[in-house]
């Protein structure tokens, strides 16, 4: 075991031939999960290793576009971090072939400090700082580094082999945190794979404007440092799919993306490429999106099985976190993810470092890290959405498809501007939507069905 | 949809010039396989052709799909689509494979 730290990177580079119980613990993958466990246990005295696959920590990742910062800020001081936009406003939109009809929201409150804890960020320069910090916390950190398994004890998993030569490396604790293509994990039995039901496929663009200044401020009424996250829904986002579309303003860019389930991906001719191409032509996206030149071309899949798919996430000597534990919340109007990934990695790290602290290296006692994430906003948001996937899945043409033309034809009705009384107008407008959603009964299920996702 | 007044059109680059945004490196050897061709062959889906965002997995003569891995963003969905668990898939090792700069 001497040839695996000839990817670390920084001035870590000290002789010393055998590393075999050098590490307490090892962090399979430096995204945010992975980083967050490292950064924990190292600031608790542990020593890890943190490997990284790509040629850099973040250079496999990508995600829609928002870190959210509760959890992080109180780990790092993020005054240096590479942020890009604070979110001052999220905007909900349902686009039906050619309509949109909107929501934005935009509290004065998100302009001040900490901004609701809601920044865009590139994952590229943004997870390889966040590693730098868990390096600078006392974490070592190889890169180009693949694990392509687990070293067992019988159950216990002991250290992970590498396709370094020699690459084996023995830790009493292994932190997975590979993503939601969980390769690792899957083919050791810690996790089942995802079924396709449960996971989304997404297509994002990076943009710029290389015509003009300040084409984004001006595109999306900004100012200073000012962002926004518009969320888009209904079959002009992603046609008769369960999912959507989304753009981000980043410093100088906009990412713009769709994700939607993998079963409906499969079912349609409509690659994921030709989704965002035709989500970026609708008549209220184009506007935005018009003379950008695409800076990067990514993809990614999304684990959504919710609640009821995150795996047991303490094994004798291991634990899971982030996408690969499935710790994801869409429900249409909260899409988060990496505000759990940190979550998940800080109480992971947390609970390594008590149990080290014991000499416990099974199940039993990594069970404290299950506990807590259970006891935290985790899992108690997924549980309390756990229900809308098998209902959305339901009502998937009465909300992608009918509801987005009937809102905007009771738009149109409602403001028609013609020599007739407005009550007229309103009648209309109102039929619209009732008749769509199955008369007053019907409208009233609706609601009923569907008030806990906002209340 | 571009036939409407008032909407400006959006040039979308090709599959190629998206590709060409990020960086590759070649592992030498492909890191997606088959595992059962026969499987592929009697499959009339195709679900990993219709997933993949990237056009790696296009539909060849003999019903077995062809593989350009050298498009790969490792997004997963072939593996995660293909209702007959019938895909291969590795890590690309010593960091090859696709690097993205922003993700």
């Amino acid at each position: 075991m001497s040839a695996i730290l000839d990817g670390r990177v920084g001035d870590a580079a000290i002789e010393e031939p055998n590393y075999d119980g050098e590490f307490d613990a090892v962090v399979v993958g430096a995204g945010l999960a992975g980083s967050a466990a490292a950064l924990t246990m190292a600031d608790r005295g542990l020593e890890v290793l943190l490997i990284e696959r790509g040629s850099s920590p973040g250079a496999k990742n990508v995600f829609g576009g928002v870190l959210y910062t509760p959890t992080i800020r109180e780990l790092v001081d993020l005054e240096d971090a590479p942020l890009e936009r604070y979110v001052a406003e999220k905007r909900f939109s349902m686009l039906s072939h050619d309509d949109e009809t909107a929501l934005s929201i935009s509290p004065g409150e998100w302009r001040r400090e900490p901004h609701n804890d809601s920044y865009t960020v590139l994952r590229g320069e943004f997870d390889e700082w966040f590693a730098e910090q868990a390096v600078d916390a006392g974490a070592t950190l190889v890169t180009e580094t693949t694990v392509t398994g687990l070293l067992r004890e019988g159950r216990e998993v002991v250290g992970v082999e590498t396709d370094r030569p020699d690459g084996g490396v023995e830790a009493p604790y292994v932190v997975l945190a590979e993503g939601a293509n969980s390769l690792v994990g899957e083919g050791a039995n810690l996790k089942a794979t995802e079924s396709r039901e449960n996971v989304a496929v997404a297509a994002k663009e990076v943009l710029e404007f290389p015509n003009g200044e300040n084409v984004i401020e001006d595109r999306f009424r900004l100012f200073g440092d000012a962002g926004v996250s518009y969320h888009y829904f209904g079959e002009g986002a992603v046609g008769e799919a369960f999912g959507g579309g989304f753009i981000y303003t980043n410093g100088d860019t906009v990412s713009v993306g769709v994700a939607y389930r993998l079963e409906d991906a499969a079912a349609n001719d409509q690659s994921p490429e030709e989704t965002l191409n035709l989500f970026k032509s609708h008549p209220r996206v184009a506007p935005l999106l018009r003379d950008a030149r695409t800076v990067e071309y990514s993809a990614k899949t999304i684990p959504e099985g919710g609640a009821e798919s995150v795996p047991d996430l303490a094994h004798d000597g291991a634990v899971i976190v982030g996408d690969a534990a499935g710790l994801v919340l869409n429900n249409g109007v909260h899409l988060e993810g990496t505000n759990m990934a940190v979550e998940s990695g800080y109480h992971a790290g947390r609970v390594i470092a008590d149990a080290n602290a014991r000499g416990r290296t099974d199940a039993d006692a990594l069970e404290a890290y299950g506990r807590a994430l259970e006891e935290s906003f985790v899992v108690k948001n997924l549980e309390r959405y756990a229900w809308l996937q098998e209902t959305v899945e339901e009502d998937r043409e009465l909300l992608f498809e009918t509801m987005p033309t009937a809102f905007a034809d009771a738009g149109a009705e409602y403001f028609r501007m013609d020599r007739e009384p407005k009550a007229e107008h309103a009648s209309r407008a109102k039929r619209a939507v009732v008749d769509a959603l199955g008369g007053w009964r019907g409208l009233a299920k609706l609601a009923l069905r569907y008030r806990k996702v906002v209340t | 949809m571009s036939a409407q007044p008032d909407v400006p059109q959006i040039t979308n680059d090709s599959i190629e010039d998206r590709l060409y945004t990020v960086k590759y490196q070649d592992p030498g050897e492909s890191h997606l396989d088959v595992k059962v061709p026969d499987v592929c062959a009697r499959c009339t889906t195709n679900d990993c052709v219709s997933v993949c965002p990237a056009n790696v997995w296009r539909e060849g003569d003999d019903g077995v799909p062809h593989i350009a891995y050298e498009n790969c963003l490792e997004c997963s969905s072939c593996r995660f689509a293909c209702t007959y668990d019938n895909v291969v898939w590795e890590y690309p090792e010593t960091g090859a494979g696709v690097t993205f700069k922003m993700g």
